[in-house]
């Protein structure tokens, strides 16, 4: 207990690290997922194929795999393209940007899948009643399908999130000082390995338990007006 | 006026040759910080160790300042091959395998490799004595190549860090450990975990595995480089330097002959 307070500065700022790439990704992801989405369920065959071959390659490779290509392949890549092209000796990619773009390219990829499904749940009378009633796509999209969407998607939704915030624990490989990376080095350092970890499962504890709360707290205001079956 | 302009030119052409030479000095060396006592970290978050002391001292010789970056050991070269920093000091060993990725300046440390038993577990280090016996080491080292050469009838349980191994031998999940001697010594047997444990055996050392001894790597293609830390190194065996740094963590000269 006496080193979890000695070390506490470098656990927090590991925390800290970790909360920034969990939400930073968790952007990405859902941007990402409403793209895929709108790719998969649009009539466009290209937008199709990009949208299946996207979730294909990302749900098919393991994220560790993904991230030491980003990270070490891009930088290579980089650095390639500026002997090339001769307009940089040496561009940096940071362990940052490439954790927060890799975690967020991959749950993207299954906040695709989450998301089509949801506005495949939404019964396609009422979507169809909007056009009738003379609705452009984006007045669709805001008042039919989106309030009803993340009340489907919530609970795949909050799945993934709680992966992801794990996930997160993969950047420590490429040297990131997430909470892990930090618990790790800190238990090696004072060999008291066991005691650190034990401080960093607590801590992704209190995290997924801080989510659960705010994850419940939008199912509430989302499913105003909304019978569910098992509340009977 | 005159002579106030003047100063003015040079006060700027001094500027400006100073700030170019502080961007092309920084030395960004590559260290792991969880490899006691050669690196660790303090809870501070500064890096400590002889490695880190060693990284410094060199800079300090070559007159340029050492930006030390943390890397993970398993993405050590990949990194130092992405030019993500200019050269490695991490007790990297030199080694045939990994020269055809990268180079190496020459040894600045050389310490024997030994096995690690419980006391009074009577582990007869020869083929036989080793066969089927489980033997834990950290991978993708030249312990790794020793054992896989000499003692191929042993069964290999391979590790991320060296510390993990130490973890598994005092919980009893292998019969015996293979590393470093100063590292077996300073982080396990000195230590609380490891007081039931022992030396079992004699140096081990295969030229071909172990090679001459711990280098700074740097890439193949930064020859100049690779000159330059061995002029340094050379340097701070001369002046004293690295005798001082020896004795803050070791009872012996490490270098080795």
């Amino acid at each position: 207990m006496d080193l979890i307070i000695e070390y506490q500065g470098q656990l927090l700022s590991g925390t800290w690290v970790t909360i920034k790439l969990a939400l930073l990704s968790l952007v990405l992801a859902v941007l990402f997922g409403l793209l895929g989405a709108w790719a998969k369920l649009s009539k466009n065959i290209l937008a199709q194929k990009i949208g299946a071959a996207y979730t294909a390659i990302v749900r098919g490779v393991p994220d560790l795999v993904l991230i030491l290509l980003v990270f070490f392949g891009g930088q290579e890549l980089a650095n390639s393209i500026g002997t090339l092209t001769g307009l940089w000796d040496y561009a940096e990619i940071s362990q940052f940007a490439a954790g927060v773009g890799t975690i967020g390219v991959v749950f993207g990829g299954y906040m695709t899948e989450t998301f089509r499904g949801a506005i495949l749940a939404i019964p396609k009378g009422q979507i169809e009643a909007g056009v009738a009633c003379g609705m452009s796509r984006l007045v669709i999209f805001r008042r039919v399908i989106w309030p009803q969407m993340v009340v489907y998607a919530l609970p795949g939704f909050s799945n993934n999130w709680l992966v992801q915030i794990k996930s997160t624990a993969l950047v420590s490989v490429i040297g990131l000082q997430d909470v892990v990376y930090n618990g790790f080095v800190a238990g090696r350092s004072t060999r008291e390995l066991f005691t650190f970890m034990f401080a960093v499962l607590m801590i992704y504890l209190v995290l997924t338990a801080i989510s659960d709360v705010g994850l419940r707290w939008l199912d509430k205001k989302y499913s105003k007006g909304i019978v569910r079956s098992e509340d009977g | 006026m005159k002579f106030r302009k003047l100063m003015m030119a040079l006060t700027a052409t001094a500027l400006i040759l100073g700030m170019g030479s502080v961007q092309a000095a920084d030395l960004r060396v590559g260290v792991e910080g969880a490899y006691p006592p050669f690196s660790w970290k303090e809870s501070d978050g500064t890096l400590k160790g002889f490695d880190i002391e060693i990284a410094e001292a060199i800079c300090a010789e070559l007159k340029r300042k050492c930006v030390l970056i943390e890397q993970d050991w398993d993405g050590m070269i990949p990194a130092l091959k992405a030019r993500k920093f200019d050269t490695i000091i991490a007790s990297m060993s030199i080694t045939e395998e990994r020269k055809k990725q990268v180079n190496f300046s020459d040894k600045y440390y050389n310490t024997p490799a030994k096995f690690v038993a419980r006391k009074g577990a009577g582990l007869e280090i020869s083929k036989k004595g080793l066969m089927g016996k489980r033997i834990g080491l950290q991978r993708g080292t030249t312990h790794q190549c020793f054992m896989e050469k000499m003692y191929p009838d042993a069964e290999l349980v391979l590790y991320g860090t060296q510390d993990e191994v130490f973890q598994d031998l005092a919980i009893g999940r292998i019969d015996a450990q293979f590393s470093d001697s100063i590292a077996a010594d300073d982080g396990f047997l000195k230590t609380d975990a490891g007081k039931d444990f022992e030396f079992t055996g004699a140096d081990q050392h295969d030229e071909a595995c172990h090679g001459p001894g711990a280098g700074m790597t740097v890439r193949k293609s930064d020859d100049e480089l690779r000159m330059e830390l061995n002029k340094a190194l050379k340097a701070i065996r001369a002046n004293g330097v690295y005798q001082k740094i020896n004795a803050k963590y070791f009872e012996f000269d490490i270098f080795g002959g």
